[in-house]
């Protein structure tokens, strides 16, 4: 799909849109996605979607349709459905039009190889998965994806923004039929960029490392968070991270902004200048992107913030267009050296509100968990569950790794956290 | 119709072994009000097919939304390729299917008012009126409604010789009141998660009378005291709650697809494993689940599922004991059934059908007892309602749930409003400790309308029902 299709199609219905205002997104993501279990293919689906939303207004009263075709006849009936809505709808007093023309920053996130990847070589893949599996008297499961995207944004107003995309992921779980069971996944912009020889590498290393788990009891611990579990604990915080949901007192962050509430070792920041990493150029709202320092070195800066609540208040609306938690240079080895014990945590699972006033979340640990003592992994343990508070985990943060780019628009350290909280113990 | 045919002739010439191509228009209207301020107001379609084609004991699955012969043509030839290619990680002779005939029929849900042609400002009317409801008290801070509505219009046909069409609606209001003061906010919500029924349903729910109660027991929640340290306390839950409960601790694990260790990746596995089948004591003799996609007003309530598989009723639990699965055409064989149950079910005409929980319910007591009675037979507990924090392992034994409305009793009596009460507990522990289940005159059946499950992920529904049922000695309190 080219910017030009898009912008016949934004053409024709401008020229049979009749309200006030509209915004216009379109999106073209050609898919391929093959499930495997238990070392065979279980599902393997292909095929390009469509999207076609349009927002319109007269005067205050908003409407909206979406439908996955750019056929004109189905194009047409979308505009009457979201004008007829918007007539019969009542005022929204938070209103406010469309954005102006912006200057859209220039991203990369487009890779001509992601493009030319075919389904063959996806298959290549995961039969090398498999025979990994079976050499190891194990079973492996996972997904292989594909994925490229073309958006596009045009507004009333002067809005216009297109986005090219390229994601391929692969996710593989393998287990044996004892009570081993490690994970890795990653997804990139460029398949060139992804080995799989070295995650296959990183998969066996996990797995090796697992024994029989000896059993522990609830507790705190020193924690190493590998970046999977990072992502996982820490994203949480991007929901509770509402502006509005702040000022009326709903969430932690009341009277939290240019308070240092996360410890100096914390910073959280949305950029467009790393190079390895995609960012979305604009938002579906018609927000260009730009770098934000949502948490630096502990001090809340900025929560997010939607164009009606930023205009009531008057501040500048932002939107997440990627997410960087910064890291430093500790070697897991360095920081099993730093306590004198704790547990490695691969993942965590199941992660859900306790709290959001306190900022509390539960979950469960997953894919593998090591107990380390003067420096060494000794033995797995069983999974745990924790119910912790992100913002005292991230003021115990003890030493930062290096950054890994685990998925296409995600950069995440290791960490060491000390005295986190698990609240329960579980049977396996 | 042509497409149907089109499709799976051409499959067949192309060596398909099976095949079967679902054309799907799911219609969703969504109102959001939050506050006073309508966020969105939207009529989404998405309309296409999917062809599914099993070659050399492999499946490929290809979909499109371009309605021409040509391209059905095309989309076959991609679900071919995609089989062939699948076909070479195989194990044995590869999947095989579990028997099955074709059928020639029709389903829809028996919806009195279409919710589709209701006059948006009768919708919009009434959400405004809850939300100043609930805005008028003071402490009330946040007010939220989400009015959801569906249409799945859908025509299945295989090379069984099936053609089947289905449309099956939903309609679910959610409602919520956040209540804030210096030191706390707590939410109280309505949400009784979908029902397969149309406007009329909505009609018959008074939510302005439950905007009045969620509003001020809200406020309650924020007043409340904290349950304190946790320690072993009977739990009484009321039907709402415990539908999430089932459907977490009772309705995953029994999917057969997990038992199998397909979602192993994502989804996760399950503990009740093929040899605990009719001997495993899953809960205390009591406890009955039946899988029912026959239900009425059911989510999962299509007439068939997307193998072409009838809906059935079955017993997953029976007095206690681990009995059956709910399955699918391709897991069935892999546990010598040769009938699959009809839990195969996709989202959209994109995905690829899988392996999903049945409308699934909790049989009510048979010995008359109301919920009143039961609180006047506890000592000391905690009543729940509603749905709050749920969060359980991979292998679906270990769980932590919470709830939206708590209440201590002492001696047979609600003394006192609680507020962040979670109470933690294991399969199977849990429906073991399932001591009195009320009587059929309590038993109400709630939706899930947002269950996430497979890679890519998608959304199911089914329902769930119990009548309200007490757990002797849970280990409850607050949250460390």
């Amino acid at each position: 799909m080219t910017d030009k299709q898009f912008q016949k199609a934004a053409k024709f219905i401008e020229n049979n849109c009749s309200a006030d205002d509209f915004s216009l997104f379109m999106y073209r993501s050609d898919e391929t996605a093959t499930r495997y279990a238990q070392n065979m293919i279980t599902q393997n689906m292909t095929g390009v979607k469509y999207g076609v939303r349009l927002n319109v207004a007269y005067g205050t009263q908003t409407g909206s349709a979406r439908i996955n075709s750019l056929d004109e006849c189905e194009l047409k009936k979308m505009v009457e459905t979201a004008q007829n809505i918007a007539k019969l709808n009542k005022p929204d007093p938070e209103f406010v039009p469309s954005t102006s023309k912006a200057k859209i920053p220039k991203t990369d996130n487009l890779s001509e190889n992601t493009v030319k990847f075919s389904m063959k070589e996806m298959v290549d893949v995961i039969k090398k998965t498999v025979d990994n599996a079976e050499k190891k008297k194990a079973f492996v499961s996972g997904i292989v994806t594909k994925r490229v995207t073309d958006s596009y944004l045009k507004n009333k107003n002067g809005f216009e923004g297109f986005d090219s995309s390229s994601e391929f992921e692969n996710s593989m779980t393998m287990a044996d039929n004892k009570t081993r069971e490690a994970k890795v996944e990653r997804s990139v912009k460029d398949v060139n960029d992804y080995s799989i020889k070295k995650e296959i590498d990183q998969l066996n290393s996990r797995f090796d490392a697992l024994t029989e788990p000896k059993k522990i009891e609830a507790g705190q611990y020193n924690v190493i968070l590998r970046p999977q579990a990072v992502i996982n604990f820490f994203s949480f915080l991007l929901y509770f991270f509402d502006r509005k949901n702040a000022d009326y007192g709903v969430s932690a962050f009341h009277n939290s902004i240019g308070k240092n509430m996360f410890g100096k070792n914390f910073s959280l920041i949305s950029s467009l200048d790393e190079k390895d990493l995609t960012a979305s150029a604009f938002s579906g709202d018609g927000l260009a992107a730009r770098n934000i320092d949502w948490i630096k070195n502990g001090v809340v800066k900025e929560l997010f913030t939607n164009r009606s609540y930023a205009h009531k208040i008057k501040a500048e609306p932002n939107f997440i267009p990627n997410v960087i938690i910064r890291g430093g240079n500790a070697t897991e080895e360095e920081m099993m050296k730093k306590v004198k014990n704790g547990l490695i945590i691969n993942n965590f699972w199941y992660i859900r509100t306790v709290s959001m006033r306190k900022n509390e979340v539960t979950g469960l640990t997953r894919d593998g968990i090591y107990y380390f003592e003067n420096g060494k992994i000794k033995h797995s343990v069983n999974n745990l569950r924790f119910n912790e508070v992100l913002h005292d985990a991230a003021k115990n943060i003890l030493l930062l790794g290096k950054e890994d780019n685990i998925a296409a628009g995600t950069k995440v350290p290791t960490m060491l956290i000390k005295d986190f909280t698990f609240a329960d113990t579980t049977s396996f | 119709m042509d497409h149907l045919s089109t499709a799976l002739n051409h499959a067949q010439s192309m060596g398909a072994e099976y095949a079967d191509i679902r054309i799907q228009k799911t219609t969703r209207e969504t109102i959001f009000l939050m506050d006073l301020s309508l966020k969105n107001t939207s009529r989404n379609v998405e309309h296409g097919y999917g062809i599914r084609v099993m070659k050399n004991g492999a499946w490929g699955f290809a979909h499109s939304n371009i309605f021409s012969n040509d391209e059905v043509k095309k989309t076959v030839e991609k679900a071919v390729k995609v089989a062939e290619l699948s076909a070479k990680i195989k194990k044995g002779k590869g999947l095989t299917l579990a028997h099955e005939r074709g059928y020639i029929d029709s389903y829809s849900t028996k919806i009195q008012i279409d919710p589709f042609k209701v006059p948006l400002s009768e919708k919009v009317d009434l959400m405004l009126e809850v939300n100043k409801t609930l805005l008028n008290y003071s402490k009330i801070k946040r007010a939220f409604f989400m009015l959801d509505m569906l249409n799945d219009d859908k025509y299945f046909a295989s090379t069984l010789g099936s053609v089947i069409h289905s449309n099956t609606y939903y309609i679910n209001p959610m409602i919520s009141a956040t209540a804030v003061n210096d030191k706390d906010s707590q939410t109280r919500s309505f949400d009784e998660g979908g029902y397969g029924a149309g406007w009329e349903h909505v009609l018959k729910m008074n939510l302005v009378q439950k905007a009045v109660q969620i509003a001020e027991e809200a406020i309650i929640k924020l007043e409340a005291d904290e349950p304190g340290e946790i320690r072993r306390r009977d739990l009484i839950l009321d039907p709402n709650h415990l539908g999430l409960t089932m459907h977490e601790s009772v309705g995953h694990p029994t999917e057969l697809d997990r038992v199998l260790k397909w979602e192993a990746d994502y989804a996760g596995v399950s503990f009740a494993t093929p040899e605990k089948l009719k001997k495993y004591r899953y809960g205390s003799e009591i406890v009955n689940f039946v899988g029912d996609n026959t239900l009425s007003f059911g989510l999962a309530t299509a007439g068939y599922d997307d193998d072409g598989v009838p809906g059935q009723k079955w017993y997953i639990i029976k007095d206690g004991i681990l009995n059956e699965y709910g399955t699918t055409r391709d897991t069935a064989p892999f546990i010598g059934e040769n009938m699959s149950r009809g839990c195969n079910r996709a989202t959209y005409y994109y995905d690829f059908p899988i392996n999903r929980i049945p409308n699934l319910y909790l049989e009510p007591g048979k010995k008359l007892l109301s919920p009143q009675e039961l609180i006047a037979d506890t000592e000391d507990g905690i009543y729940i309602e509603g749905r709050g924090s749920f969060s359980i392992d991979q292998h679906r034994v270990n769980f932590q749930f919470g709830g939206d409305m708590f209440w201590e009793i002492k001696n047979g009596k609600k003394v006192r409003p609680l507020k962040d009460v979670l109470y933690k507990s294991c399969n199977p522990e849990f429906w073991n400790s399932c001591d009195a289940i009320c009587d059929a005159r309590y038993w109400k059946d709630f939706g899930v309308t947002n269950c996430g499950k497979g890679q890519p992920p998608q959304t199911a529904r089914m329902t769930h029902g119990a009548a309200t049922a007490r757990f002797k000695k849970i280990r409850v309190g607050g949250s460390k």
